[in-house]
């Protein structure tokens, strides 16, 4: 059963005034394609893709290994482009966009929390916070420091990634996801490196970003944490499987309230 | 935040980046060295060179007809015109005045010696030098335009008995005369007065390989008195810095516009020098000895395409190095670049960090490299140009710094910027993902 068979489930969030569940679509993608030309021929990590994702939901993507979740985060964060199909965020086709507008969409919509972290080794905590915000603006120290105590690290700023646990580093990595206050927050694998108690952590932050009204999608393994979000999202072999909304949306918009 | 994340990643990857380093170093060393050298070469090859002679000869315009340009026979002291030694002071104050850096005037005459008194007389021919005469700012005469003459004993010097000179034999001279230093002979008094005599003592004895060898050297002024030719000079030797004679050297410049004549006046041609000597001295007859100054023009003109290849190719090699290290270190760094693009960062700003690394190392190593360079340049002067007397910090050379860490940075922007370029086209997924 592919998306391109089934239409896709609308929740019970179509507000009084009429608006469809695509009409506040904060990602919506129609028959989205990416192919790989490999050695042996062409993969097609992801076929023909098509559904949506309103503002404030929290998604999560499940699949087995190679199913593609990862071409589908890096689609959705604008770090790659679709072979064939249509992609929005925030109702702008992300085809129409040159690749310098693409950045700067990026820098403005978008925060990564990575499996492997992704810190820069040679950067303290807070330096790699502000590493986010020198490419999207300005840096603001305070801010950044802000936003470590935040995520429970504020007697840790000055600390190297490597003196770091991989719960604090992947803490470090949600702060910097955050500074820049994005309304949608990608996150491919957030506990697959981390412990149980470390996962419980990052889970609560998640919850926490997600009554703030934070687009969360996020790929997991793990059922508990899937099982956090609204709505799943299966995928196997590069098809979609798509859920119903699991439950009613607590909010439609984000609070405006930075962290 | 920019130079913070500059100073941070700088110190990162020491032994890629010195590597980096040490190719910009001492391809800017080598740089430096050649360029160094080659500012000064003109003046130190000059110097060398003019141990083959004058490059400007001065003789009276009546002599044309009879002179061959850069001759050397001289003709009786008896005919043709003469020189005034005292208008010799006007060569200070032509345009070029300042590039003259030798002047030897000459006076021959025919003289009757004989060993002792009672002796048949031999006639033998005597010439008149400026030995060590000052002249302007500097000691000039015959040694100096002739370096190459080897003297045993001491140059004439300047009478102060009325009745004896002293004078300075050539070596084959002395051989057939049997004379030594100190030794006195008999000569003729005057040309005017052939039967006087005077005692002349044997100040030194020389070794030329010409006519000198046979000939007597005794000091202008006697030779004037002896010849009853007051102020009399037969024949100048001018050595000149000149600049390299192109087609615009050889010109007449009573053919040229007024402006292009100004600029040709204005250029250290040895014809201009020449053309200035004959404005300044009345019934002077200046000409450039050619031989001599167009062997300087191409030594030099060889020597400086040699340094130029040198230094090319000591950058060329530089900027492949900073190619290999730069393309593994930026290689090692491509997951920084994939995080940075998931931040939203243009690949126009990761470029800038990159090469401003790059752009810092060079400036360290340029500079480095400068010094070293003009310490090597200062070594090989002394080596190739052993005591000629050019201080060893006449080499460090300011304005080269800004040239050679210019260089550096050309090579290490262009050196890093394959890599550069390759790391910024790979897909930002795709390293995100591999960097697991
Ligand atoms: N850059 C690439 N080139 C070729 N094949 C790729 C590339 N990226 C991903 N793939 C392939 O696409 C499929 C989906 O990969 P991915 O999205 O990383 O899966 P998941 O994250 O679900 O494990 C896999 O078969 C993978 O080999
Ligand atoms: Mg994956």
């Amino acid at each position: 059963m592919t998306v391109s068979e089934v239409k896709v489930v609308t929740g019970p969030l179509a507000d009084p005034t009429g608006s469809t569940r695509d009409d506040c679509a904060v990602i919506a993608l129609k028959h989205v394609t990416r192919e790989y030309a490999g050695h042996g021929g062409v993969v097609r990590a992801l076929g023909d893709a098509t559904f949506s994702i309103v503002a404030g939901e929290w998604v999560a993507i499940t699949g087995p290994s190679g199913s593609g979740k990862s071409t589908l985060v890096n689609l959705i964060g604008c770090l790659d482009r679709p072979t064939a199909g249509e992609l929005k965020i925030d109702n702008v086709d992300t085809a129409s966009m040159s690749a310098t507008e693409l950045d700067r969409f990026r820098a403005d919509k978008i925060g990564f929390i990575f499996q492997q972290f992704h810190l820069i080794p040679y950067l303290s905590a807070l330096e790699n916070v502000m590493l986010a915000q020198y490419f999207h603006s300005m840096t603001d120290e305070a801010e950044a420091r802000a936003a470590l105590v935040r995520v429970g690290l504020g007697d840790r700023v000055s600390h190297v990634p490597s003196e770091l646990s991989g719960g604090e580093q992947q803490r470090v990595c949600i702060a910097r996801a955050l500074i820049n206050n994005p309304p949608i927050l990608l996150a491919d694998e957030p506990t697959g490196n981390l412990d149980a108690a470390n996962q419980k952590i990052v889970a609560e932050l998640l919850q926490d970003l997600h009554r703030n009204g934070h687009t969360i999608v996020m790929v997991t393994h793990d059922p508990e944490m899937a099982g956090l979000a609204q709505r799943r999202i299966a995928l196997s072999h590069g098809q979609v499987f798509c859920h119903p909304v699991s439950g009613p949306m607590v909010t439609l918009r984000r609070s405006t309230d930075r962290l | 935040m920019f130079f913070r994340l500059l100073m941070e990643s700088f110190r990162r990857q020491r032994r890629r980046k010195m590597l980096a380093g040490v190719a910009i170093l001492l391809g800017t060393t080598a740089v430096t060295a050649m360029l160094a050298l080659a500012t000064t070469i003109g003046d130190r090859i000059h110097k060398e060179l003019a141990v083959y002679g004058a490059n400007i000869v001065v003789y009276p315009k009546a002599d044309l007809l009879d002179v061959k340009v850069g001759g050397v026979d001289l003709k009786p002291a008896s005919g043709g015109a003469y020189l005034k030694e005292s208008e010799l002071a006007k060569l200070k104050t032509i345009f070029w005045g300042n590039n003259i850096t030798g002047v030897s005037p000459e006076l021959p005459a025919l003289m009757a010696i004989a060993r002792k008194a009672g002796d048949p007389l031999i006639a033998v021919n005597a010439v008149g030098y400026w030995f060590d005469h000052d002249f302007n700012t500097f000691k000039t005469g015959a040694p100096t335009l002739h370096p190459w003459w080897r003297l045993e004993g001491s140059w004439p010097i300047p009478r102060s008995n009325p009745d004896s000179r002293s004078v300075v034999v050539g070596t084959n001279l002395a051989k057939k005369l049997g004379l030594k230093i100190g030794d006195t002979f008999v000569t003729q008094g005057t040309q005017s007065a052939p039967s006087s005599r005077l005692t002349a003592i044997v100040a030194g004895i020389v070794t030329t390989g010409g006519e000198e060898d046979n000939e007597i050297l005794l000091t202008l002024h006697d030779a004037q008195a002896y010849v009853g030719a007051n102020d009399a000079v037969r024949r100048v030797e001018v050595s000149a810095r000149t600049k390299p004679e192109d087609a615009f050297a050889r010109v007449d410049p009573d053919s040229l516009s007024p402006k292009q004549r100004e600029i040709w006046y204005c250029r250290p041609y040895a014809n201009s020098i020449a053309y200035q000597i004959r404005e300044a001295i009345p019934g002077a007859q200046a000409e450039q000895v050619r031989r001599v100054e167009q062997s300087e023009g191409n030594v030099l003109k060889r020597i400086s395409g040699l340094m130029w290849l040198i230094s090319a190719a000591a950058l060329l090699a530089a900027g492949f190095a900073v190619s290999a290290a730069m393309a593994t270190a930026i290689l090692e760094r491509r997951g920084e670049i994939g995080l940075m693009r998931s931040l939203g960062a243009s690949k126009g700003s990761i470029a800038l960090l990159f090469y401003a690394e790059a752009g810092l190392l060079a400036l360290i190593a340029g500079t480095i490299g400068y010094l070293l360079g003009s310490g090597l340049a200062a070594w090989l002067g002394a080596r190739i140009f052993a005591g000629d007397g050019v201080a060893a910090e006449a080499v460090l050379i300011p304005v080269l710094l800004p040239v050679v860490v210019a260089l550096a940075l050309v090579v290490a922007i262009a050196g890093s910027s394959p890599s550069i370029r390759t790391a910024l086209r790979m897909d930002p997924s795709t390293i995100l993902r591999e960097d697991a």
